[in-house]
């Protein structure tokens, strides 16, 4: 379900005021994930099973963690399912149930099911040890491997086996491997869950910060699920921590009219940037990059522009709707975006877009990585690879692999730069803006096209053909323009400008009446895909 | 003005620090939503009743939406509302009714009014494209302005000779006017559109903004959002922008173009205006939906009860159909399925007249007859005593 369609105001049409009554009962929790199963199986019901499976999964392996011993040390000692405690010893007693399980469903059962059976009894296996060990690195590393294979094969799958057949063809090698579709049990299709990239890293990040002692485990079992499947940020983030979320859900949720009008207010903007601006912008961009061989360097030029304007409008929009929704039920989302554009280096672009991902890749790779404790050389490896992984999260394509790597170096060209006094503080704010700008516009081109060939011929047209039949969208760039000058403007001394009442009401208004009169409606966001 | 000072952090649970609200100050406060709620109303309530003050929208005699507003219901609408005498009769149906081969002088509604020797006392009603199902949403939605007055309904059984005319095919098809058709209830199985689409064209049929959007649209953006429009390309390899420069705004002529005389695809002068064996076609074998199950038919009746509910007083056409066209093993189907919908208007109490198939040179194809054949069937409504008593009999 999109916030942006007509569904949505239904859904919330029946949450909100059942919601509103039930929030001084026991009863507003299961009410709340009721809805967010509800609003991800609205998409496709068979998927809610691996979401209801992560969760289920997490939840009693961060149980079992806390019933291991928190040292490793103290692990070590504790040899063997009689000395462990009676949940360990009942954890192994049914890993080795499941095991049986397996291996008779397996035997039995329709053929479809043995490659998913395969990978559950690895995963048993695993458990089993866990149990075994009663160590937490066990713990934590089935939770890895779950979450991770889960995105592994959902998302990345078929791109390997493709990449790998390639390179057993180019052996001559006789066999090859089979396309994942063929792995789906009883022939369910094989499709990208939205948003599994964004509910496997949120659940992800609660097993990781327990095992560091971060966070307390979460005893009640439905606040958990509702931690993960919150509905207005399952799909596309922002990517939650759970010692942010999780205290909102431990006391009754306190719904005040500021929460209404500060929602309605965040929901308002980002249905503009969606529907107004991201999706009027794609049109001009889905043209240019579905064809770009009809274009010349300036339209290509101009269409990566507008593709980097579409994907702000696009998911920051999402990021406000979801924050907005979130407002309205009484619960506080973290900020995403914060004008990246006005950014003045790559490292400052990336703590101000898609701030709950940068912050995630900060604390969950770049930082066991070993951060920047190890010297220049190691600290640069370190944002690399940070880098790397976050373009790979991004999608299954050499492109996005490409991207990231793109935005890893230039992440350490800028951070080169900014040790020197001259860059530092003889450069103007605007020039580096606008370098930061162009830089991470030429990347999108890497982003968006459909193959590497394409974004090579755009780059290479871009930079090489003569720009001779420019026709530049006025509309699309006065769009932009007031976008780019509002924002400038909040960050100048003329803030208090857009604080005035008036102004506020009238943008509201105009918001409001261009929606109705020149919204394309429709169009998923480009984050669901990932 | 209430503000609840984005500078100073909020505390969440746990006493740290919450996230800022957003980062460009778009926080309004409960006083400015009401103000917006006022303002925003106000709009909404008056620009569309305004524009029809200011748009400039000459209905000529023998006036009819031009084919190219074809979708432009709001316009259907305002027309409707401008046939202010009370007297005179308003005749509604598809293509046939509107006048597909036909001139705006070659229309049924152009003959009945020479043959009552009136200007403007049978306004064409007839929306191109249009089929009962679509009529139905016509009706209910932009159709109000049809109150206790006469109205004349044709109904053409062409929209009944097979599953997929019917709409009841399963197979997803794409047919015209699909924004009227109903959206829940009843099914139709071959219409595939998803929720939000569907929730979103209820939303239009009952918000009058949306419909003056969608006029804009259509008079002046050819039939494309304004955004769009600006972004329209020419069709030409490489493509071209005839749009980019222009200000939107100057667009909006505020006049309704209306239809010129010299149509090069209707009337007798066109090539398309010739007898349907001339063009190829041939007697074929019609599947013939049953009545009991037709959508169609379904959606004919509910038309002609909505309208009855507003007092109107409704006399049904059926055909004409060209029954040359007919191949002699459907020909009993067709038979039957016309006795169906004569008992039904029958038991209703609908007046109804069923004219005589026109000889078969005066039709264009299975229903749509050419300029002579308007004007014999005209002439034939004219005399048939059925009708006039329906046309002396008091208003409703």
């Amino acid at each position: 379900m999109l916030f942006h369609t007509w569904p949505f105001l239904a859904f919330m049409l029946v949450v909100l005021p059942v919601y509103f009554a039930l929030r001084k009962t026991r009863l507003w929790l299961p009410w709340l994930s009721a809805a967010s199963y509800f609003f991800y199986g609205w998409w496709n019901p068979y998927y809610l099973l691996l979401v209801v499976y992560s969760t289920v999964l997490d939840y009693f392996l961060v149980l079992l963690m806390d019933h291991s011993p928190a040292r490793a040390a103290e692990a070590g000692r504790v040899r063997g399912w009689s000395a462990g405690d009676a949940v360990m010893r009942r954890a192994f007693a049914i890993s080795m149930a499941g095991v049986a399980g397996i291996v008779v469903a397996g035997v039995l059962g329709p053929a479809t099911l043995r490659p998913a059976l395969a990978g559950l009894g690895v995963l048993v296996l695993l458990m089993a040890a866990g149990a075994w060990f009663a160590s937490r690195l066990i713990w934590l590393f089935v939770s890895l491997v779950n979450n991770l294979a889960l995105l592994l094969f959902f998302k990345y799958a078929r791109f390997l086996v493709d990449n790998l057949n390639a390179v057993l063809g180019s052996f001559h090698f006789p066999g090859r491997l089979p396309d994942p579709s063929t792995l789906m049990p009883f022939g369910f299709e094989y499709l990208l869950p939205v948003g599994i990239s964004f509910f496997t890293f949120q659940s992800l990040s609660y097993t990781i910060d327990f095992y560091l002692g971060r966070v307390e485990r979460e005893r009640h079992f439905l606040r958990f699920a509702t931690f993960v499947c919150f509905f207005p940020q399952l799909m596309a983030g922002p990517i939650e921590r759970a010692r942010h979320l999780l205290p909102q859900f431990r006391k009754f949720p306190e719904v005040r009219l500021e929460n209404f009008t500060d929602g309605l207010s965040l929901f308002l903007v980002g249905l503009f940037k969606k529907l107004a601006l991201a999706n009027y912008l794609s049109v001009y961009a889905d043209r240019v990059y579905s064809n770009p061989k009809a274009f010349d360097g300036g339209a290509l030029a101009l269409g990566t522009v507008a593709f980097a304007w579409q994907i702000f409008f696009d998911f920051s929009g999402y990021t406000d709707m979801a924050r907005g929704v979130a407002r309205l039920l009484g619960f506080h989302l973290i900020l995403n975006f914060n004008n990246p554009y006005l950014a003045t280096g790559l490292g400052d672009f990336w703590s101000r877009w898609h701030i709950s991902l940068s912050s995630w890749f900060r604390d969950y790779v770049y930082i066991p990585l070993g951060g920047s404790r190890g010297g220049r050389l190691l600290t640069y490896r370190n944002l690399f690879i940070t880098f790397l992984v976050s373009g790979i999260w991004h999608g299954a394509a050499w492109t996005f692999a490409i991207w990231g790597m793109l935005h890893g170096l230039g992440v350490l060209v800028t951070r080169e730069l900014e040790q020197s006094a001259f860059y530092r503080d003889r450069v103007p704010r605007i020039a580096k803006q606008s370098a930061v700008f162009i830089f991470v516009a030429f990347t999108w081109i890497f982003f968006r096209a459909e193959t590497l060939t394409d974004a090579l011929f755009i780059v290479g047209r871009i930079l090489g053909s003569g720009w001779r039949s420019l026709q530049v969208p006025a509309l699309m760039v006065v769009l932009v323009a007031v976008v780019w000058a509002y924002q400038f403007l909040y960050e100048s001394r003329f803030r208090e400008l857009l604080r005035n009442g008036v102004v506020r009401v009238g943008l509201a208004v105009s918001m409001m009446v261009y929606l109705c009169l020149c919204s394309s409606g429709g169009g998923a966001f480009i984050y669901f895909q990932f | 003005m209430s503000d609840s000072s984005p500078n100073k952090p909020e505390l969440g649970p746990d006493g740290a620090p919450l996230p800022a609200f957003g980062v460009n100050e778009m926080r309004l406060g409960a006083g400015q939503w009401v103000a917006v709620a006022l303002l925003f109303a106000a709009i909404v309530l008056g620009v569309p009743r305004c524009w029809k003050r200011v748009e400039r929208f000459d209905t000529g005699p023998d006036y009819r939406v031009p084919y190219s507003l074809s979708r432009d219901y709001w316009l259907y609408s305002r027309r409707l509302e401008q046939v202010a005498d009370p007297k005179a009769l308003v005749v509604l149906g598809d293509s046939v009714v509107w006048g597909e081969y036909v001139l705006p002088d070659g229309t049924l509604s152009h003959f009945l009014d020479r043959e009552a020797g009136a200007t403007n006392r049978f306004v064409n009603a007839g929306v191109n494209g249009l089929f009962p199902l679509a009529m139905e949403g016509l009706v209910r939605h932009y159709g109000q302005a049809i109150g206790p007055r006469k109205v004349i309904v044709q109904c053409n059984l062409l929209w009944m000779t097979s599953p997929k005319a019917d709409l009841s095919a399963v197979k997803e098809e794409s047919f015209n006017h699909a924004r009227l058709v109903p959206q829940f209830r009843p099914r139709i199985p071959c219409y595939r559109a998803d929720t939000s689409e569907r929730l979103g064209i209820c939303v239009e049929h009952e918000f009058g903004f949306l419909q003056w959007a969608g006029h804009l649209e259509n008079v002046y953006f050819a039939q494309k959002g304004i955004p769009q429009w600006t972004l329209a390309d020419d069709g030409n390899d490489p493509p071209g922008y005839p749009n980019l420069y222009r200000n939107p705004l100057s667009q909006i002529t505020l006049s309704v173009p209306t239809p010129f005389g010299g149509d090069p695809d209707r009337g007798p002068a066109s090539p398309r205006h010739r007898a349907w064996d001339r063009s190829g076609a041939r007697p074929a074998d019609f599947e013939w939906v049953d009545g009991a199950v037709s959508l169609q038919w379904g959606a004919f009746q509910r038309v002609v009860e909505c309208l009855r509910g507003r007092g109107a007083e409704v006399l049904v056409v059926v055909g004409p159909f060209n029954e040359s066209m007919v191949a002699a093993s459907s020909r009993e189907k067709f038979l039957q399925l016309r006795g169906q919908v004569v008992a039904w208007l029958g038991a209703n109490k609908v007046p109804h007249v069923v004219p005589d198939a026109l000889p078969s040179e005066l039709y264009a194809d299975a229903s749509h007859p050419l300029t002579e054949g308007y004007a014999m069937l005209a002439r034939r409504l004219w005399q048939d005593p059925g009708f006039q008593g329906f046309l002396t009999q008091r208003n409703p």
